[in-house]
């Protein structure tokens, strides 16, 4: 398994995969997990925040797509500060340029079926928080059923709500972040036994122009 | 968002062990009013539990007879758990109280020892793993928020503590420098020369420098100075 980074400007490959996770976030988002609100009529799920400004982290096993991720700079039109604003209450822990809001996690389901934990998102909770540090961020956003506060406060991760709790659609959710630090990565390494890199970062230049985080041991 | 739920969630994070836990928990739902709590994955038919318990906030006396009668394969709150993603009272995990008599029986004796009502938070843990935070107490006056904030800080609580428990496991082989070598580097960190550190330690000068190579050896390092900076970083000696 590998996760591969997109976007713009993407080259051939890149925007084959992009198609064919549109593609599939159209299964699994409206098909099976029921977003009504976002069904298009050429089943390809996409929305405002799929733009220049996004950058699609998407996991491949064997060349097949088996799962995926979306960044959108904190700084640029995001889902979290529009769609879901109501649920942000609180202020961020820095300036907005700091950050990124993660939307659009998904395992295919296929691959989330037995009694594991899953490598699948394992790999990509791995790949998000090496690219984050990359980036230069000091902490993601995300907003989600509360249930996501569990699976990553297991990995080591630090999660601070950014609001109170809301029953949306019948279910629990949360607008929160998630503190981005070398503590983080390796806490989600070694709980999630992947230790090895999953990002392929060669050749890729930071988007962000300020310098990196502090690197915290 | 409440405040005080804010830094309970805080101060879980924070913690580096389940005792910890044990008492913030105890706090914060006393605040709900609720007395006691179990926090736990929950086995398959037939397997004991007592692995699977996370942290136990009962009383011993009902602990060790539930836990050892396998209780928990009998309780129709802990089999509800299956049923729904959502928290729910115990009155409300539904059991045939006329047939299923060890149902009947858990639930009975519950009461005896004062846990006749409560409040449950099933976890579903990726993979179909199953857990739950079950908190002892009245819940007539607890209103849709409150048992909100309560899943929320059910859920953080069973995270922190999977993730120490793993820690545990992986942390033991971990240490990289003995306790001697240890010392010695802390007062190379605070300026002392080989001659001074034999003095204050009573060990002799050709010890102190075997000390400090053995821990360059160990730590990869190339000299003295690169050695103290690597064990600060690796948190290996504290200053």
């Amino acid at each position: 398994m590998r996760v591969h980074i997109v976007r713009e400007p993407a080259d051939r490959y890149s925007i084959d995969l992009l198609e064919r996770n549109y593609r599939l976030r159209h299964k699994i988002f409206v098909d099976m997990q029921g977003w009504e609100a976002i069904r298009r009529p050429d089943e390809r799920d996409i929305d405002a925040f799929d733009t220049a400004d996004s950058t699609h982290l998407l996991l491949l096993d064997d060349g097949e797509l088996v799962g995926g991720s979306r960044f959108t700079p904190l700084d640029k039109p995001n889902l979290l500060q529009t769609v879901f604003s109501d649920l942000v209450q609180g202020e961020f822990p820095a300036s907005p340029s700091l950050g990124a809001d993660w939307t659009r996690f998904y395992v295919r389901s296929d691959r989330r079926e037995g009694r594991r934990r899953a490598p699948e998102s394992a790999a990509l909770f791995c790949a998000m928080m090496e690219y984050a540090l990359f980036e230069g961020y000091s902490f993601i956003t995300f907003v989600s059923t509360i249930y996501m506060l569990e699976h990553g406060v297991s990995v080591g991760w630090h999660i601070t709500p950014l609001g109170a709790p809301a029953m949306i659609d019948g279910k629990p959710t949360i607008a929160a972040w998630i503190e981005v630090s070398e503590q983080a990565l390796d806490n989600v390494r070694r709980v999630t036994r992947q230790p090895a890199p999953m990002l392929a970062l060669r050749g890729l230049t930071r988007r962000s122009p300020q310098p990196p985080a502090i690197i915290r041991h | 968002m409440n405040a005080d739920l804010m830094s309970t969630i805080e101060a879980l994070q924070q913690q580096t062990d389940s005792a910890g836990i044990l008492e913030i928990m105890y706090d914060a739902i006393e605040d709900y009013g609720f007395e006691r709590f179990i926090i736990s994955g929950l086995p398959d038919r037939g397997v004991d539990v007592r692995p699977f318990v996370l942290l136990s906030g009962w009383n011993d006396e009902w602990y060790e007879r539930y836990t050892s009668l396998g209780y928990v394969h009998l309780d129709p709150v802990a089999r509800n758990c299956f049923s729904t993603t959502l928290p729910f009272d115990w009155s409300d995990a539904p059991f045939d109280r006329e047939a299923d008599l060890p149902a009947r029986r858990v639930m009975d004796e519950a009461r005896d020892f004062g846990m006749d009502e409560g409040f449950c938070v099933p976890i579903h843990m990726e993979g179909g793993m199953q857990g739950v935070v079950s908190l002892v107490g009245d819940t007539s006056e607890l209103d849709d928020k409150s048992r909100l904030e309560l899943h929320m800080l059910a859920l953080y609580a069973h995270g922190q503590l999977r993730f120490l428990n793993t820690r545990r496991t992986d942390l033991a082989p971990r240490r990289a420098i003995t306790s001697r070598e240890g010392e010695v580097l802390k007062w190379v960190a605070a300026g002392k020369t080989a001659s001074e550190i034999a003095a204050i330690t009573g060990l002799s000068q050709r010890t102190v420098n075997q000390h400090c190579e053995n821990a360059q050896k160990r730590l990869g390092t190339n000299n003295r100075v690169h050695t103290v900076v690597e064990a600060i970083r690796h948190k290996l000696i504290a200053l």
